[in-house]
């Protein structure tokens, strides 16, 4: 791992992407790293396109600032394709975890991506089959894993998962959010 | 056992809260202090901790009520922001008169107008006449390292006096940080009680506070205040010292990072600590005598000790995140002021940034150094003061 | 300073000028303030006590009595003129002034 590992998320106010952030950086913090995760609040509106960002690390984080050359770009929200800022400072081995229903080549060639791998998984089905409605964290945070081993594997983030939404959630939903990682983890696919 | 988490700077601020128990929490919410309370008041709920939670009408009420309840004998808390914290004002000055160890986190916010919620300092730095301690922190950790000491410092009998402690809006309060929480009995060992001072509720030894004081008084008790001020500088190393002994994380009145042989100097006030480090450890890897200073204890103000700690830098660069219309930045002006008598005084100037949030980048870091580098080398210092960042030059 | 004033240094004062000796009120001589002097005519005075409870100076000095039935009561004995500060409240108060004829308590110019 290079001095701080990033992650830009993408998203939408009122989708829950801050919290995605901040429920991955302490899964990863449980696995007994260093973390940061931190909002980039502009206006709070619902719907508003919003980011957020992670940095782990071996030791401890200094810095506040945006990242700005991200290891890892997670999309929540598909619509936000063709938006401006998605690939902005992204490298050639950027990873790219997209919640998208399309498959991963066709998702590739949208973003105009080249050499970074891309990582699709369908966050916002598997949220509807287990919550009935659109909350496509869990599920992300699924495939992050799957696209991510080396930060976090899916047993850690499991293990570490149930810990986090014990605290904030009642059983029967830290049930279904661990099946929604394991979902997403299963149902990636990749180009 | 110590507990290791991610956790928020309104978060651990909150928890901070807990440990401490105090008697009375009164508060109006404002972002970005806002968790803090709520935080605090879901501890109050599920009774984890004693506390008279009293929500109020207005920040003007909030610091009048812990004014009242600190005369009444309790240990006070409450927290705040910006505008918040400008309700507060008339009452700030009653606190500090009145001699009550009323703990505040201001989480630094700028001022309206235009209307703006992101980080700065012109909250604490418009308060910094108050009479009130201040004490900043880079981090989470340090925001509640920070106020674990507040209770001992700001209620010591030498020291009586209200105390701030400032950390950064959003940028801190509202980011994640892996941190170390201490241990409740451990950290209530360290604070250890809180003695009521002429309590309001002694009836048997009636007293009056916030009596009138006119030109046969009122400049005494100015002069005790500054003397309390004065006093609170050797308590704050005493009990930085303590808690260094207790919690292993070392403090000073302020952080001399890679400054010892530093020609070039920034000198700075909270989160943009750890970006100016960032980049000054890769100048240093590049041969550049490049350090830091920053500031913890802004009142009572070091200003001798700074004096020592730039004794060996050639040019000093102060970084202030608020400003002062029409003149200098507060920050700046407390550094001229330190190194008036210094022989030889090193280049000095002011730059203002991060007004209502501005981002400061790396990028930026990297060519404040530059810039400092070449006024050195020419001898000479271009724009005695200018804001970084803004458009328009 | 002090030693010209008679007042205290600093050092000397109650942290944030808190008063911890109770009823120091005693110690004011506000009969110094006076211009007005009410004068109490007890010929006159129906011992109804209300110039007692308004007088912010606390200066009229109570006796025991009885009424004219026989009944314990308080009554008023004088006014303390070391603390009335002639402020005029029991001259307005008094019921006895109110009903105009009579009056039981007077206010005069102060003589220098
Ligand atoms: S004049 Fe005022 S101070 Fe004097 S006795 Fe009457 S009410 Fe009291
Ligand atoms: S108010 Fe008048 S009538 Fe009543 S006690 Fe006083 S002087 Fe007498």
């Amino acid at each position: 791992m290079s001095k701080y590992f990033e992650v830009r998320w993408h998203g939408r106010g009122g989708q829950g992407t801050v919290t995605g952030a901040k429920s991955l950086a302490e899964a990863v913090q449980g696995t007994g790293k260093c973390v940061s995760a931190f909002p980039d609040y502009g206006p709070e509106r619902r719907g508003a396109p919003v980011r957020a960002f992670d940095r782990f690390s071996d030791s401890r984080i200094r810095i506040h600032t945006p990242v700005l050359s991200p290891d890892v770009v997670m999309i929540v929200d598909t619509t936000l394709i063709g938006g401006k800022g998605l690939v902005e400072g992204a490298g050639e081995s950027t990873i790219f975890v997209v919640n998208t229903e399309r498959n991963a080549a066709e998702t590739k060639e949208l973003l105009s991506l080249t050499t970074q791998p891309v990582y699709t998984v369908p966050a916002n089905s598997i949220s509807y089959r287990l919550f009935k409605r659109e909350i496509p964290n869990s599920a992300m945070m699924g495939a992050f894993a799957r696209a991510c081993p080396e930060v976090i594997s899916l047993e850690a983030l499991v293990a570490e998962a149930e810990k986090i939404f014990a605290h904030i959630l009642a059983a029967d939903l830290v049930g279904k959010n661990i099946e929604a990682i394991k979902c997403g983890y299963d149902e990636v696919q990749t180009a | 056992m110590p507990e290791t988490r991610a956790i928020t700077g309104n978060g651990a601020i909150a928890e901070a809260m807990r440990q401490i128990a105090p008697d009375v929490v009164a508060a109006f919410p404002i972002t970005p202090s806002t968790q803090i309370i709520e935080d605090f008041a879901g501890f109050v709920a599920d009774g984890k901790v004693d506390t008279e939670l009293i929500t109020v009408e207005s920040e003007h009420s909030a610091m009048s009520a812990c004014i009242g309840a600190s005369a009444a004998g309790g240990r006070v808390m409450t927290a705040t922001s910006a505008n918040g914290l400008a309700l507060m004002w008339e009452m700030l000055y009653v606190a500090a008169g009145m001699r009550q160890p009323i703990l505040v986190a201001v989480v630094n916010r700028a001022l309206s107008a235009p209307i703006n919620i992101h980080c700065d300092h012109g909250d604490s730095m418009g308060a910094r006449d108050a009479g009130w301690i201040q004490i900043y922190a880079e981090n989470n950790q340090q925001a509640y390292d920070n106020m674990i000491m507040a209770p001992a410092i700001a209620g010591h009998a030498d020291v009586r006096l209200p105390l701030m402690v400032c950390l950064d809006g959003f940028i801190i309060s509202h980011s994640i940080e892996t941190m170390q929480l201490e241990e409740d009995r451990q950290v209530q060992a360290f604070i250890g009680e809180h003695k009521a001072f002429h309590s309001l509720l002694d009836t048997a030894n009636p007293s009056s506070w916030g009596a009138l004081d006119l030109h046969d008084y009122y400049i005494e008790h100015k002069k005790a205040q500054q003397v309390a001020m004065a006093n609170a500088k050797p308590v704050i190393e005493e009990v930085s010292e303590r808690f260094g002994k207790e919690f292993g994380r070392r403090y000073e009145l302020f952080e001399s990072y890679r400054l010892d042989d530093a020609e070039r100097v920034v000198v700075a006030i909270n989160s943009v600590a750890g970006e100016l480090k960032e980049v000054i450890d890769e100048l240093r890897d590049e041969g550049e005598k490049v350090g830091l200073l920053k500031i913890r204890v802004f009142r009572p103000f070091p200003y001798a000790e700074i004096a020592a700690a730039l004794k060996n830098s050639k040019i000093v660069t102060v970084l202030d995140r608020s400003t002062s219309m029409g003149a200098y930045g507060p920050l700046f002006v407390e550094i001229c002021s330190s190194l008036y008598d210094a022989n030889p005084r090193p280049m000095l100037y002011s730059r203002t940034f991060g007004l209502g949030g501005r981002e400061l980048l790396l990028d930026d870091i990297r060519d404040l150094f530059e810039e400092s580098k070449r006024y050195l080398n020419e001898g000479k210092i271009e724009k005695t003061s200018d804001f970084l960042n803004v458009r328009g030059g | 300073m002090s030693e010209k004033y008679g007042l205290k240094n600093w050092q000397e004062l109650a942290l944030g000028g808190v008063i911890t000796d109770g009823g120091n009120a005693a110690d004011y001589e506000t009969g110094t303030w006076r211009t007005w002097r009410p004068l109490w005519r007890q010929e006159s005075c129906i011992n109804c006590l209300r110039c007692w409870v308004f007088c912010p100076e606390g200066a009229f000095v109570l006796k025991d009595g009885k009424t004219p039935a026989g009944k314990d009561r308080k009554e008023i004995k004088q006014i303390d003129y070391y603390y009335c500060r002639g402020c005029g409240l029991c001259v307005r108060e008094c019921p006895v002034n109110k009903k105009g004829k009579k009056k039981a308590i007077e206010f005069v110019r102060e003589e220098t």
